[in-house]
């Protein structure tokens, strides 16, 4: 495959972000390889009914 | 220096509220950035927190292997830089945390990995109610 990219200009003006969180990226600028993953979970067993105690008590 | 990393970053104005849990401000750029995080999320119905909670070992989230496919596809690119100049007025970022990045200039290979388990500790069961 053959890919020709002509970058002309490029301007933004304003950039308003609550939060980059959990191996998130910002990035201003050029990049020549990304690679993001990410896991979440929360299982049924993840709903504790209970008093309050350590998750795995030492 | 390769063609991919000929434009320059322009930043005029930069507010970043706070920076967090190994995270980077970047200024410049770089070869190569790797994050990687994990966090167990616990939810209390009430304030309780007790300073050794879990190993990470004893949830799956923490275990399972990431596939990544490899890219076997040979791609030529050429790209022509017209204005090398990559222009942000301005940028104001509340929080970055988690082994996040927030960066300024170019980055030639960056990979991020992010591990998170939810847990919710309730005192009563609610379930019956409307």
């Amino acid at each position: 495959m053959n890919f020709q990219v002509y970058n002309r200009d490029l301007c933004v003006g304003t950039i308003r972000i609550v939060g980059v969180a959990s191996s998130s990226l910002l990035l201003v600028g050029d990049t020549q390889t990304i690679q993001l993953a990410s896991v979440f979970d929360t299982p049924p067993e993840s709903l504790i009914i209970g008093p309050f105690v350590p998750l795995t008590p030492k | 220096m390769t063609p991919m990393l000929q434009r320059t970053s322009v930043v005029n104005h930069l507010k970043v509220e706070t920076l967090s849990f190994s995270s980077i401000l970047e200024i410049g750029d770089s070869t190569f950035t790797q994050g990687f995080s994990r966090a167990i999320a616990v939810q209390r119905e009430e304030e309780a927190f007790f300073g050794y909670e879990a190993d990470f070992k004893s949830y799956p989230a923490f275990q399972i292997p990431i596939p990544f496919s490899p890219i076997t596809e040979n791609i030529s690119m050429h790209s022509q830089q017209l204005n090398p100049i990559t222009k942000v007025q301005n940028i104001d970022v509340i929080g970055v945390s988690a082994s996040s990045i927030l960066q300024i200039g170019s980055a030639k290979h960056i990979s991020m990995e992010a591990r998170v388990d939810h847990i919710r500790h309730l005192l009563t069961d609610h379930s019956d109610e409307k």
